[in-house]
């Protein structure tokens, strides 16, 4: 049998390892890009993962979006501007993106318990709802954020069972670096030479400071 | 097409061939940007660099790819999951006791925006030129959301960026 890593593709394979990864302890982790046991699934189930999600409709009204949308929204246009070189029309959106994020009401429940669940929510409905809507479209663009985002969202929860399982322990004498192009974050000391999910190089890492040295 | 040339400092090994090839001096600025203003889009920089730091950008745009309904009610439902995430990654961050916790969490919020800009990218937002974005910010500069809303900054993109494509 083959377990397959949801985030980088690295194949466990119990023949050659000479050991069933059932055995493997709970802290063992992706020894390609660090992500939990948990983040692993059997060979066959990868396949099955493909499957359409039942379609929920939802109101898409504009009224509707929340200002963390609205920042992330204004904050994407930023990036398109700074791409084409515009570089007051990107210095404007961000304004706007800042004003959107200092309108975002707090969050009574917040605690990584409750950010666990939303995490795992996304992973089971969120991505298979918009992927088979995606497929029924033929829309690939949407599909492709779709593949990075659902393997983002996976080192995330890896990141986050890790951090309720064992507490900060191994976040200590190491660095936490998050990919600026796709957002996946990893543990270690140097960032990965070419990044897992989108394959940019070590130097798109930015290394996520602490407080003291902010 | 019209088109005008720019320079990715990142690639650029300062071989300079751009300054001896350029018809009107748009390469010979301070700040290594193109002048944009004497640039005639010759494409001469661009085809003479040897380190592949100049490339050519057209100055219209193509319309962005149309998306149906169904997707964009399925991604604008899984962006308000993730903005509620990362405006939680936020908080947990700010009232962390731990180094462990205030690092991991902020890296979760930056992580977390950076793939929420991905699919409202995808969501019909790939274009500032686009007409989404356009009735976006005409909406925002007619009725500002609040009273700090900076109005003059949606005012100021309306101006100077043209839109491309009927207003959705």
């Amino acid at each position: 049998m083959k377990y397959v890593c949801s985030v980088c593709g690295y194949i466990f394979d119990e023949v050659k390892e000479g050991k069933p990864f059932s055995g493997l302890p709970e802290v063992w982790a992706c020894p390609w890009c660090g992500a939990a046991k948990a983040a692993f699934v059997p060979e066959k189930a990868a396949a099955e993962k493909q499957e359409p999600a039942a379609p929920v409709y939802l109101d898409e009204d504009m009224e509707q979006l929340s200002p963390g949308v609205l920042s992330a929204l204004c904050s994407n246009l930023a990036r398109g501007c700074e791409k084409q070189y515009k570089d007051e029309e990107s210095a404007l959106f961000l304004q706007l993106a800042d004003f959107f994020a200092s309108a975002v009401p707090a969050v009574p429940d917040a605690g990584t318990e409750k950010l666990a669940e939303l995490i795992e929510c996304d992973l089971k409905s969120g991505y298979p709802l918009l992927r088979s809507e995606a497929a029924a479209e033929g829309d690939r663009g949407t599909l492709r954020i779709c593949t990075w985002g659902e393997k983002v969202t996976n080192i995330l929860n890896s990141l986050m069972l890790r951090y309720r399982a064992e507490g900060d322990a191994f976040l200590q004498n190491t660095q936490i670096w998050v990919c600026t192009v796709c957002g996946f974050i990893y543990v270690g000391s140097n960032p990965p030479e070419l990044c897992p999910v989108c394959k940019v190089p070590a130097w798109k890492f930015e290394k996520v400071e602490g407080r003291t040295s902010a | 097409m019209k088109q005008r040339a720019v320079r990715n400092l990142r690639l650029c090994t300062k071989d300079c061939l751009c300054l001896y090839v350029c018809p009107v001096g748009a390469a010979d600025t301070e700040n290594s940007i193109i002048d944009t203003e004497k640039c005639t889009g010759c494409g001469m920089c661009a085809q003479a660099c040897p380190s592949g730091a100049i490339s050519m950008v057209p100055e219209e745009y193509p319309p962005q790819q149309p998306k149906a309904e169904k997707v964009t009610a399925a991604a604008f439902a899984l962006a308000e999951s993730k903005a509620r995430q990362e405006t939680m990654a936020r908080q947990i961050a700010e009232n962390a006791d731990s180094d462990g916790l205030y690092r991991l969490m902020t890296a979760m919020a930056k992580s977390i925006r950076l793939v929420n800009e991905d699919i409202l990218r995808e969501s019909g937002y790939m274009l500032p030129q686009s007409g989404n974005a356009h009735a976006l910010l005409r909406r925002m500069a007619e009725e500002p959301p609040s009273a700090q809303f900076p109005s003059e900054a949606a005012k100021r993109l309306l101006k100077l960026i043209p839109c491309n494509e009927k207003e959705g």
